[in-house]
């Protein structure tokens, strides 16, 4: 294993794996702040043409994270498909890079390969993809969910209602509810994140979102995003929990800054197999998001776009209906700017669907991140042209309860007709029904919230 | 009576007239004027639909808004973009020089060097340089119950605000329960776990740190305060108590500095802070503290007026 390359004589030469890995990763400011990126552009370019010649093999070899240190990687390496591996690990990542690329590579034979793919080795083609590579090679790869309706069908954008409130107030959560329904989104979910972290506050949400679902039929399901052992409790409240939510990360001691391990997400998923109110066979919602190991020090000296892949290997376990990076929500120290939230957005998204995962974006900034509303708004068109299973969806984008900007209801209709696509099959088939909209096309009743009951 | 638009555009029509070259085509037919869209306005007590109206006695979301297409009204963009405005403003803000000593607070600052540096390295802004840690030692009164400290963090605008008169008001609680209350200090470029440095060099059974919070749209003034029993650098978020959203439309700094004493009270009986603080002894007290229950939503002002 050669971790060495020249550029105009001079040599560049790298000390493990995962400093090779590190220093291929474009500019982010996480990467600086955890001491592992490339000291200058060369350096960088040369470590990719390292990574360009190492094999997936060697990448399985060499995991960022040691298997006696982590259960994360334990979980991938005890659990890789060896025949979807077998298929490939004899590839460079240059080679992969291209065979991913080809035009005779369908989605199908994607789909194959995914579960014979370590984290390592998603973030690693990544780190050779150009944004536009990114989004040729994410919009190849079809991942098909299912729960009450489905969601990643070729052609469809589907869209979280995040009807958020400061103090859990229902009528002010059903009044956001109400307004985003009538501007045709919310079919992936109805996801509210909860001001008060406890069973009750879960349980009475779950059903006043449940009862708005019911009295209108629509076909979609909805969740609180509270904490997974509050959820747990709150299933023995008699709530009809369709999709049971948590934070993820990418090392077992990132997991456990959140309250985690892989022994209590396995009952949780046991938990909701037996009692959840949706149809399935997908019922889980995870989130992730680049830096959220480094901000619990448990990065293990990684580069944060391996540890987002890492966060993806531990995802696919539990086989979600909904996976999300809330790309800039977790700030300027791990992602600075336009550029780096933009890019970071279409690298999760990818690593996500390559590995199988339904991945949508929440593309967000915080008001201390150098990122312009029209950056963003330039971000939720690329996803959208990248195949991204689904983007945020609130009042104006301002969630008044976290205070940061997203999609809007505004948004999601305004995307999916400049990319041309629909809404979930079964949530646009209800759209059309109440006159809101029918594909990407509003309708006369759009905008008009008198249309539900 | 308006100027005309180009001289040179005249000169030239007047030439192409004269050379018998104007425009050969007749005339077109005037076009019907464009109707003048139906009224949409970001919401406001004196306008707004019914919907929004029936929606603020309940929620700040802006809901009721209405669209042309798929997109926002002109009125709602330019409120929108003030509200951002004022975000982006409190966070570039910094606290200006001179402006702790002439409220009588020790300055401090970190080791940060520059804003961007602040919002880049958490590591460093959670260190007192050495000229500050040297100065401090020097001048803080030693072996005191709490410390407070008034800080920057993510708005200086809110700790320019309010800031000032929530440190008055909690250390007039603390000295009303008879504790010792260290010298007042101000931090410039500080993080949180700032308070760990400042509090372990005066020997503070308790530090307190009041610190501007990330601003969200329309808002830059909020203020947060993190509590800490036995400061000393290494501890982590899992030590420290936390109280959000101080500010005029939240919980004023009254009423926060009433609640935050009552905290500070169970850390000195308890020796202890964080998830294994007890709230439950004085429960009654943190809700009387806190004015529990139901709260109407703070109302969304209009900031474009024209």
């Amino acid at each position: 294993m050669k971790l060495q390359a020249t550029i105009r004589g001079v040599a560049y030469s790298f000390g493990s794996v995962k400093e090779v890995l590190a220093k291929a990763n474009p500019p982010k400011s996480g990467d600086d702040l955890a001491g592992v990126s490339a000291r200058e552009p060369v350096e960088r370019v040369a470590a990719r043409a390292v990574l360009a010649q190492l094999t997936l093999a060697e990448l399985r070899a060499n995991p960022v994270v040691p298997y006696e240190a982590d259960e994360l990687t334990r979980l991938v390496e005890d659990s890789l498909d060896e025949s979807a591996y077998n298929a490939v690990k004899h590839l460079s990542v240059g080679q992969f890079r291209e065979w991913i690329l080809d035009a005779g590579t369908t989605a199908a034979r994607l789909r194959s390969v995914g579960p014979g793919l370590t984290p390592e080795m998603a973030a690693a083609v990544c780190k050779l993809m150009s944004n536009m590579d990114l989004m040729v090679a994410g919009a190849k790869c079809e991942v098909l969910v299912r729960c009450n309706n489905t969601l990643g069908l070729p052609g469809t954008l589907s869209s979280r209602l995040q009807p958020n409130h400061p103090t859990d107030d229902v009528e002010g959560i059903l009044y956001s509810a109400r307004e985003g329904l009538v501007y045709g989104c919310g079919d992936a979910v109805l996801g509210v994140n909860p001001a008060t972290d406890t069973p009750e506050s879960t349980a009475e949400i779950l059903r006043a979102l449940g009862d708005l679902r019911t009295r209108n039929q629509i076909p979609t399901q909805q969740c609180v995003l509270s904490h997974v052992t509050v959820q747990m409790k709150a299933l023995a409240l008699d709530c009809p929990m369709d999709l049971m939510f948590q934070s993820v990360a990418g090392t077992q001691a990132a997991n456990a800054a959140f309250g985690i391990d892989v022994r209590l997400m396995d009952e949780a998923w046991d938990l909701m197999r037996r009692r959840r109110s949706s149809l399935g066979p997908n019922f889980m919602y995870f989130e992730t998001g680049q830096g959220n190991a480094l901000s619990s020090d448990a990065h293990h000296g990684a580069d944060q776009v391996t540890l987002e892949a890492r966060a993806y290997g531990f995802s696919r376990r539990y086989k979600p209906f909904l996976v999300n990076t809330v790309v800039g929500f977790i700030g300027p120290e791990y992602l600075e700017d336009g550029p780096q939230i933009t890019r970071a957005g279409l690298e999760d998204h990818f690593m996500g669907k390559l590995m199988g995962l339904p991945m949508g974006c929440d593309a967000c900034f915080t008001y201390h991140a150098r990122m312009s509303q029209d950056e963003l708004e330039g971000l939720k068109v690329l996803l959208g042209a990248a195949g991204c299973t689904y983007l945020m969806s609130l009042p104006v984008g301002d969630d008044i309860m976290l205070t940061y900007p997203s999609t809007s209801f505004h948004d999601v209709p305004t995307v999916r007709g400049l990319v041309r696509k629909s809404p979930a099959p079964e949530f646009d088939a209800w759209l059309a029904s109440r006159g809101i909209s029918s594909g990407f096309t509003p309708g006369a009743r759009f905008g008009d919230v008198t249309v539900l009951r | 009576m308006s100027a005309p638009l180009s001289r040179t555009r005249d000169l030239v029509a007047a030439l192409r007239r004269q050379l018998g070259e104007d425009d050969p085509q007749p005339p077109r037919a005037p076009l019907p004027p464009v109707p003048l869209p139906p009224e949409r306005v970001f919401p406001s007590p004196r306008r707004r639909s019914r919907m929004a109206e029936a929606a603020a006695a309940h929620t700040t979301a802006l809901v009721g808004i209405g669209h042309v297409g798929t997109r926002y009204a002109t009125d709602v963009v330019l409120q929108f973009q003030a509200e951002l405005a004022v975000a982006h403003g409190a966070v570039a803000a910094e606290l200006p020089d001179g402006w702790a000593e002439a409220r009588g607070y020790v300055p401090v600052r970190s080791r940060v060097a520059h804003h961007r540096e602040f919002l880049l390295r958490p590591d460093l802004g959670r260190r007192l340089d050495e000229p500050s840690a040297a100065r401090w030692s020097a001048e803080c009164r030693k072996d005191v119950d709490v410390q407070p400290i008034l800080a920057d963090g993510l708005s200086a605008v809110a700790t320019m605000g309010a800031g000032p008169e929530l440190l008055d008001a909690f250390t007039r609680e603390c000295e009303r329960k008879g504790w010792s209350v260290g010298t007042p200090v101000c931090a410039k470029f500080a993080r949180v776990w700032l308070q760990d440095e400042i509090g372990e060099l005066a020997r503070a059974r308790v530090a307190v740190i009041l610190l501007g919070e990330r601003p969200g749209l329309g808002t830059g003034d909020g203020l947060s305060a993190y509590l800490v029993y036995g400061p000393k650098r290494g501890n982590t978020d899992g030590n420290r108590n936390m109280m959000s959203n101080i500010h005029a439309r939240g919980t004023p700094p009254v009423d926060a500095a009433r609640r935050l004493a009552v905290l500070v009270h169970l850390m000195l009986e308890q020796g202890t802070s964080g998830v294994s603080l007890d709230l439950a002894p004085r429960a009654a007290e943190l809700g009387e503290a806190a004015r529990g229950g139901y709260r109407a939503p703070q109302a969304r002002s209009r900031l474009v007026e024209v």
